[in-house]
């Protein structure tokens, strides 16, 4: 049936996961590491066509408890995801195999970590039940964990923070686990959703909402979304870059197998929240809008680049959600493509940003500017990876955007799509501020010297940058699978071509909007070249300053303080009061903590003993 | 000052273009060009003395030069003409030639009020540069002290005028006779005088360079500039602290 069977992959990353924790320190090991990750990925896309015409991928692994077996099967929706990852994983350790990690100590640590990372995100992709969905989602939470914490410092609390929500998360999904397992007697997807409707409408309504809280932790949906950024922003480059493309992904993967194959959509339309104020359907899009719209703001105020792009990370996922609900085969085309955009441009934005920290040792937006003379390969994945961002064509962000835009007006929901095109317009705000406070104005004395960064870090960042552009020019490569997804999960299924889709009512054909974008460049560029370049290049000091004379020690732009209007208006919004409750709650645990700690190395029995005669007292008088 | 640079009082003669040098079809897309430069002017109004006052009612709703396709801007890279209105202090007119000099060609030069035709009522002012004709190619002058704005749109309307025949070629001549402009700046500024731009190199970019683009006051410059090493592109960089005595003097 199958070219190559999930054991195969399975074996793959145990050997992935040997060599990294063997040989993590060598120098060639990245490499090898990345070849391995790349063969993962082709073994996937090898027996693709067997997953786009419904069949599975299984593994022989499997075990029995509760008399319900579980077993891994990797479907179209997991394969999907899984080539994410793989690119992901392979591109983030190419990054890393050079020259960048002569400059990392615990380079063995962040190998093996990355491995174990894809090993249970594979897990959690090819899981086939409850059961197997929820040790996987364990798996991932403590790798994560892990891989979160490798900095220390920053990164170690921000770790702290994320344990306490995954924890949240995971006793919610256990909880609605254990009422379904009540009602049903059994975990399996296919059990679940028959015997649904054996439920009576509150327990239905509260196991949604306690997968939605469980599942949305990981992709940060609000009231959940302090921990993410400062998470995915103080690691080591190629780990943010990991994180910030698939990692949170995973919840959004597991919402749309629960809330589209479990439960299916047509529950959720018609599942009431209490007092029948509002259905779940439009409470989750409005969560998500909120996700969208909240974020994305937040990312706006960030000087830090990394902070600014892992809390787009966290907006473009309540994009996703949004595509998702809609209920429309163009809405939930739009969003699961949208994953895979998401992580490509979000990946070459992160190499970016650390190519220029990596260079001059500050990813402040403050301290940066004028870089584009002197890294122009950086900047120009940085353009690429920002017109994806930002939606606008001919990058694949524009194409899953437009798909989300449509279904939401199609629909009928005019006020939802306000709110989409609300966190546009915040992302194309402020990613024009990360390239022009990173990249344009002036260069400053201190980067006078400066170089591009080497062949090993810049080769990546191209490859992604040019998977941007290409599934931009060619969305139907993507849409072939998710119109089998779609056909899998049996929902509509969207009509789609090499270019994009046709729908009832207007059609979007990339192949024609991006060729006449590019022949009007052309056109342009012909004009100004074969004509004659009319072209001088001028010192930056060669300036106009209301007639002044500029000189070299004399800051003539500032890039501080970005859209001050905007700010005065907005700012008294922003309160911080989940993040007091927050840091509260962190604090209380890292104290609990400690004193556990210090109980358990605790060498002098005497305490012990005390605290025994004080336990035995109290029960002797409590009998 | 070591050696003083006399002045120079010839700048009267243009030097003319040969239009036999042509073609017809050449001709033709000049006469086009000029036609439609002519119709979209954008000014840099270099807003000195007294004539400034002028300008908002030639801009505004009154007189209106808007209509004219005349407009205001705020660069120089952007902008066609330098409007210059008023008396020019020494340490004004470094700026102004420096303004002058980020200006691509071509490039025109309106000098309104008296003062700027020959110092006006600061004649005897000795931090005042009299003849802005000696510093700078002035395609027109306005006199009067002020000019009232009907005087500034019919001067504008002239310029159009002499854009549209093609005869609005003065600013050739800051290239062509770069040395005689170089010589009278030197008087005022001394020897080391200059400024960010290379203008001879610029005369070669828009083939405008003869025989009166250098002589003895280029030779001077060009000395300067190889002592200092300000012929890179990062000489700023490097030529910190001269360039903060320049630029403060």
């Amino acid at each position: 049936m199958s070219v190559l069977d999930l054991d195969h992959v399975f074996f793959l990353l145990i050997v992935n996961i040997g060599i990294a924790v063997l040989w993590g320190n060598r120098p060639f090991v990245g490499k090898i590491l990345t070849l391995l990750y790349i063969l993962e990925g082709l073994s996937i896309l090898t027996s693709y066509h067997v997953l786009l015409s419904g069949a599975v991928l299984s593994s022989s692994l499997t075990f029995t408890v509760m008399q319900q077996t579980v077993q891994w099967q990797l479907g179209v929706s997991g394969g999907f995801f899984a080539l994410i990852t793989f690119m992901a994983a392979g591109l983030a350790t190419w990054f890393s195999s050079g020259v960048w990690a002569r400059s990392y100590a615990p380079i063995r640590l962040l190998h093996s970590y990355m491995a174990l990372n894809v090993a249970a995100m594979l897990l959690l992709l090819a899981s086939n039940d409850f059961l197997g969905l929820f040790i996987a989602w364990e798996l991932v939470s403590l790798v994560s964990f892990l891989i979160i914490a490798i900095n220390g410092g920053r990164s170690a609390k921000a770790a702290y923070s994320y344990i306490l929500y995954a924890f949240l998360g995971a006793m919610a999904i256990l909880l609605a686990l254990i009422i379904i397992w009540n009602a049903t007697n059994s975990f399996s997807y296919v059990e679940v959703r028959h015997h649904w409707s054996t439920m009576s409408v509150n327990r239905q309504l509260i196991v949604v909402l306690l997968l939605i809280t469980g599942f949305g932790i990981k992709m940060a949906i609000l009231p959940f979304h302090r921990w993410q950024a400062p998470a995915y922003a103080y690691v080591p480059a190629p780990v943010a870059a990991f994180l910030g493309a698939i990692s949170s992904r995973m919840g959004l993967f597991a919402l749309f197998i629960v809330l589209l194959q479990v439960v299916g959509i047509d529950v959720i339309q018609t599942l009431w929240l209490p007092f029948e104020i509002i259905n779940m359907q439009t409470f989750l899009l409005w969560l998500a809008a909120l996700t969208l719209i909240i974020p994305t703001f937040i990312a706006l105020r960030q000087t830090d680049a990394r902070l600014l792009l892992a809390w787009h990370g966290i907006g473009q996922g309540g994009f996703m959600l949004l595509g998702i609900l809609s209920a429309n085969a163009l809405g939930t085309a739009g969003g699961i493509m949208h994953v895979f955009n998401h992580a490509s441009y979000q990946a070459a934005l992160f190499f970016a940003v650390f190519s220029v920290s990596y260079r001059t040792g500050t990813a402040d937006l403050d301290r940066l500017g004028g870089l584009v003379t002197r890294m122009p390969i950086s900047f120009t994945v940085m353009l690429v990876g920002i017109i994806g961002l930002a939606g606008l064509p001919p990058m694949n962000g524009f194409v899953s955007k437009w798909l989300i835009y449509k279904a939401l007006l199609d629909e009928g929901m005019p006020l939802l799509f306000l709110a989409a095109v609300i966190g546009t317009l915040g992302t194309i705000l402020s990613v024009y501020k990360l390239i022009h406070n990173t990249f344009l104005g002036q260069l400053r004395l201190e980067h006078e010297n400066i170089k591009e960064v080497p062949w090993s870090m810049s080769i990546p960042m191209m490859i992604l940058a040019s998977i941007v552009f290409i599934t931009g020019y060619f969305p139907g490569l993507l849409l072939e699978s998710i119109a089998a997804m779609q056909s899998t999960l049996g929902i509509s299924v969207v009509d789609y071509h090499l270019g994009g889709v046709n729908t009832g009512k207007g059609n979007l054909n990339m192949i024609v909007v991006v060729s006449t974008m590019l022949m009007a460049i052309g056109m342009g560029a012909l004009i100004f070249f074969v004509l004659g370049n009319p072209r001088k290049q001028v010192t930056q000091w060669d300036n106009y300053a209301g007639g002044h004379f500029l000189t070299s020690d004399m800051r003539y732009q500032y890039s501080h303080n970005f859209y001050p209007g905007l700010m005065r208006v907005i700012s008294p919004l922003y309160r911080n009061t989940i993040f007091w409750l927050e840091s509260a709650i962190v604090s209380t645990v890292q104290f609990m903590a400690h004193i556990s700690y210090a109980l358990f190395m605790q060498a002098n029995y005497l305490l012990y003993l005390i605290l025994l005669v004080v336990i035995s007292l109290l029960w002797v008088l409590a009998v | 000052m070591k050696d003083v640079i006399p002045i120079q009082t010839n700048n009267t003669e243009t030097i003319a273009v040969s239009k036999n040098s042509k073609n017809i079809y050449q001709q033709a897309i000049d006469t086009f060009s000029n036609f439609c430069r002519a119709r979209s002017l954008f000014v840099l109004h270099y807003c000195t003395g007294c004539g400034a006052i002028e300008l908002p009612p030639a801009m505004t709703s009154r007189f209106d030069m808007e209509r004219l396709g005349i407009q205001p801007m705020v660069t120089p890279r952007q902008a066609d003409i330098l409007l210059i209105t008023g008396y020019v202090s020494i340490k004004t007119l470094k700026r102004v030639i420096l303004t002058y000099e980020q200006m691509q060609g071509p490039k025109y030069v309106i000098g309104i009020c008296s003062c700027t035709v020959n110092g006006g009522m600061y004649w005897q002012s000795y931090a005042t540069a009299k003849v802005l004709s000696e510093y700078l190619p002035v395609d027109m002058y306005i006199a009067g002290c002020m000019p009232r704005p009907e005087a500034v749109l019919t001067g504008l309307q002239q310029l159009m005028k002499k854009i549209e025949k093609g005869e609005a070629n003065s600013w050739e001549n800051y290239f062509k006779r770069y040395d005689y402009y170089l010589g009278n700046q030197q008087h005022l500024f001394g020897d080391t005088w200059h400024t960010p731009t290379d203008i001879l190199e610029e005369a070669r970019h828009y083939h405008l360079y003869g025989a009166e683009s250098t002589g003895n006051n280029t030779a001077r410059l060009i000395k300067y500039t190889v002592e200092h090493d300000l012929t890179k592109l990062d000489a700023p960089l490097r030529e910190k602290d001269s360039m903060t005595k320049r630029g403060k003097k």
